[in-house]
């Protein structure tokens, strides 16, 4: 008997005439989550199964395609021929061993001899005689058996829908690049956008030697985690060292991380509009700290562009936290490496920076040079 | 690369690893099997536990356990000897000894811990005022792993006993073992020693026990190392420990003697920018100094990218900003922020330091250029 996992689609159904398209761009995402385990994936009408796996490897298996987008529910179930005795040994290896159950048919090969409520039935009573501690209850049952009879002699059988992610399949939304860094933050931002369908490529700014190669490695950790669900396959990464010695040297010191933000839009912008890519993501969250005021995002937008999609901007920190713990890069993100050395952070940060005052702070700086110099110093890790 | 950060760990004595690697491939047995092979292996061990127990200390009243490291030793030694009242420790501690002596206050026995002096030594006043007759343990570090100051063992251990006969005493004796002379006196029950800190490889080490005091075993199974440390014995750690501390020990007066000449010259060269913490009469093999003002983890990866590596304050707690025990020192926030630990290993040339020192100066220098 054959284990299988059970895929169905969520929003992809009303994208009428595009729906070719989504389902293509749906099954290339769940094969590349399922990249490195033995299987095959095939679509039947309305859902896609994954059979052939090794054994013991059905958990690994939903637990990936758990995470890929456009994901509505899915089973772990057997895959049998649609005799009532297949069906029976099946139905017995997911009937729960005690309590109510009921079985609840679903009859697509519509010439199969009984109807949906006779294979139901029968089911239910040769699983009741085979085991006394069953009780049915057909209105509210602690436990139910699917069957569901397929056209080419087959039938699925499974014992629970577990919920998917929903949301669209990753690359039918545009591409994006989101600045990451080792906080709680960004990884959310990337997921909410990766869950709306977009492509979210990856940069990141490090400071070494004033930030330590336990901070990039963090960020490489979380970057992995989150491209289970975006399937980002590298991590861009560029030093703003010298741009912060700079600032640090030549302009109020209170402006510190309002510059320094300025020339991290710049760079990817430019690292985005070398790519293709069509917009920056960021996980600034309104008021959080000091440099994500309204007019801290105002100066930063003055010298880009591309749209900036800030998925977070209206969340409470501890909604962003319960988020990141969900997907599972809040323990990375609490590891204690800085993302920016205590030398560069002012004792009190401009919150409401005018423009003015930035740029004429700005005007100490040759801004081309030290971008172009970070640009320089771009290395690609791949994930 | 210029190496001075001996004291987080050392470069694998290279002929002591390859006889070690040599003596396993051949004998790959179980120490425990009963057969001639599994003797063989057996008999090695032995001779290398007489080996490394001799050096410290008198093997008919000590015994030796090994472990996984020096971190294992102090666990066993703590959790297995602090049973019941309290048990007292120092403010200068490693990171092994501190967290068990935390954990202690779950397991039902109250931790107290004496302050240390500004070098990093323990106030032994201070600690034998908080013995009394429910003290089960105390535990003092012999040589202070951030500082290097030198804590007189013997003398507190005598005077902790004359207090309570019958209280443990335990000394994490990492950096102290194989680095400066010293036989271990009757009133020290337990000892930890380490073997990467020798020219040995990681994931070795040892404690030292008096041989009359019961210590119940600390990890369970097949009844190694007289029961008190189960699991099949890691042969080539062991072996490659007691190769190295052999060469160690050949010379530990000379290269003592040698390294304490060596300290004045290194701090000479090192300009003013520099405010050493470790005290005179602190282990010849480690210094601790700070450029205030700077940060010490950037001065190092500066250093790194130059070719010498020297280490910030104690590796195993790089994770906080402050290390706990310099703030124990008394030490403000500018001083604590510069420290780097700069520790020297018996190959340690007069050039070698002093073009370390030089580097150290540069490193000041760029950072408080560019800042």
């Amino acid at each position: 008997m054959e284990k299988v996992v059970i895929i169905r689609y969520a929003e992809i159904h009303l994208k009428g005439k595009n729906r070719g398209y989504f389902e293509r761009v749906f099954s290339v995402n769940l094969e590349k989550s399922l990249k490195g385990l033995r299987h095959e994936l095939r679509r039947t009408s309305g859902r896609w199964l994954v059979e052939k796996f090794e054994e013991g490897y059905a958990e690994e298996v939903a637990e990936r395609v758990s995470k890929v987008f456009g994901v509505h529910s899915y089973s772990i179930g057997y895959l049998v021929g649609n005799s009532m005795d297949e069906m029976f040994a099946a139905a017995k290896l997911v009937a729960p061993r005690t309590g109510s159950f009921k079985v609840e048919t679903h009859r697509a090969y519509k010439k199969y001899p009984l109807t949906s409520m006779e294979i139901s039935a029968e089911l239910g009573g040769r699983l009741l005689a085979d085991n006394p501690r069953l009780r049915v209850d057909v209105r509210s049952p602690e436990s139910t058996v699917f069957v569901d009879v397929r056209e080419n002699g087959k039938a699925l059988v499974f014992g629970s829908f577990e919920e998917g992610r929903g949301g669209m399949p990753v690359g039918t939304s545009g591409r994006g690049l989101l600045m990451i860094s080792g906080g709680i933050d960004s990884p959310v931002a990337g997921y909410m956008m990766a869950k709306r369908g977009m492509c979210v490529e990856l940069l990141h700014f490090h400071s070494y030697p004033y930030t330590n190669d336990g901070a990039k490695e963090k960020v490489v950790k979380l970057s992995k985690i989150l491209s289970r669900y975006s399937l980002t396959a590298r991590l861009s990464a560029v030093s703003v060292t010298h741009i912060q010695e700079e600032i640090h040297a030549k302009c109020a010191a209170e402006l510190n991380v309002t510059l320094l933000r300025r020339f991290m839009f710049r760079i990817a912008e430019r690292v985005a509009k070398r790519e293709g890519i069509q917009c920056l993501i960021t996980g600034e969250s309104l008021g959080q700290v000091a440099s994500q005021t309204i007019e801290g995002m105002t100066s930063s937008n003055a010298v880009v562009s591309l749209p900036v999609l800030r998925p977070l901007v209206g969340f409470d920190k501890d909604e962003i936290i319960s988020r990141a713990k969900k997907i599972g890069t809040y323990d990375t993100s609490v590891l204690p490496f800085e993302d920016c050395c205590t030398v560069f952070l002012p004792e009190h940060p401009a919150i409401k920076p005018r423009l003015e005052f930035i740029e004429r702070e700005e005007g100490k700086l040759d801004v081309e040079a030290l971008v172009a110099e970070a640009i320089g110093t771009l290395e690609i890790i791949e994930l | 690369m210029i190496y001075l950060d001996n004291a987080a760990t050392t470069r694998p004595n290279a002929a002591a690893f390859n006889r070690a690697q040599a003596f396993l491939g051949e004998n790959f047995f179980n120490p425990s099997a009963s057969y001639g092979g599994g003797f063989l292996v057996h008999s090695e061990l032995e001779r290398a536990r007489a080996t490394l127990l001799s050096a410290v200390a008198d093997p008919e009243k000590f015994e030796l356990i090994f472990t996984s490291g020096g971190t294992e030793s102090d666990n066993q030694a703590i959790f297995c000897a602090a049973k019941r009242g309290n048990a007292v420790t120092t403010a200068g501690e490693h990171a092994a000894v501190e967290r068990c002596f935390n954990e202690l206050k779950n397991r039902g026995v109250e931790p107290r811990y004496a302050p240390v002096k500004k070098s990093g030594a323990v106030d032994a006043e201070a600690l034998l005022s908080l013995v009394d007759e429910k003290t089960s343990l105390v535990s003092v570090i012999h040589v202070n792993n951030e500082t290097g100051a030198i804590n007189d063992i013997a003398a507190i251990a005598r005077a902790v006993k004359r207090k309570n006969p019958r209280c443990l005493f335990h000394s994490d004796g990492v950096q102290a073992f194989g680095k400066i002379p010293f036989r271990l006196p009757q009133e020290v029950d337990l000892y930890s020693v380490s073997a990467h800190k020798i020219g040995g490889i990681k994931g070795t080490g040892a404690l030292i026990k008096r041989r009359d005091v019961a210590l119940p075993p600390h990890i369970f199974g097949g009844g190694q190392e007289g029961n008190a440390r189960s699991g099949t014995e890691n042969v080539l750690g062991i072996l490659c420990f007691s190769y190295a501390a052999q060469e160690k020990f050949k010379t530990l007066s000379a290269d003592s003697a040698r390294l304490s000449a060596l300290r004045p010259l290194f701090l000479s060269k090192l300009g003013g920018a520099f405010l050493p913490l470790s005290e005179e009469g602190s282990s010849p093999y480690i210094l601790a100094v700070s450029a205030p003002g700077t940060r010490g983890e950037v001065l190092s990866r500066m250093l790194w990218e130059n070719g010498v590596v020297v280490g910030t304050g104690s590796a195993c707690s790089s994770k906080h900003r402050y290390s706990r025990v310099l703030a124990a020192c008394g030490y403000d926030k500018n001083v604590l922020d510069g420290v780097l630990r700069v520790s020297f290993s018996p190959t340690t040339c007069e050039e070698e330091a002093m073009r370390a020192a030089e580097a150290m100066n540069e490193a000041v220098r760029r950072f408080k250029e560019k800042l």
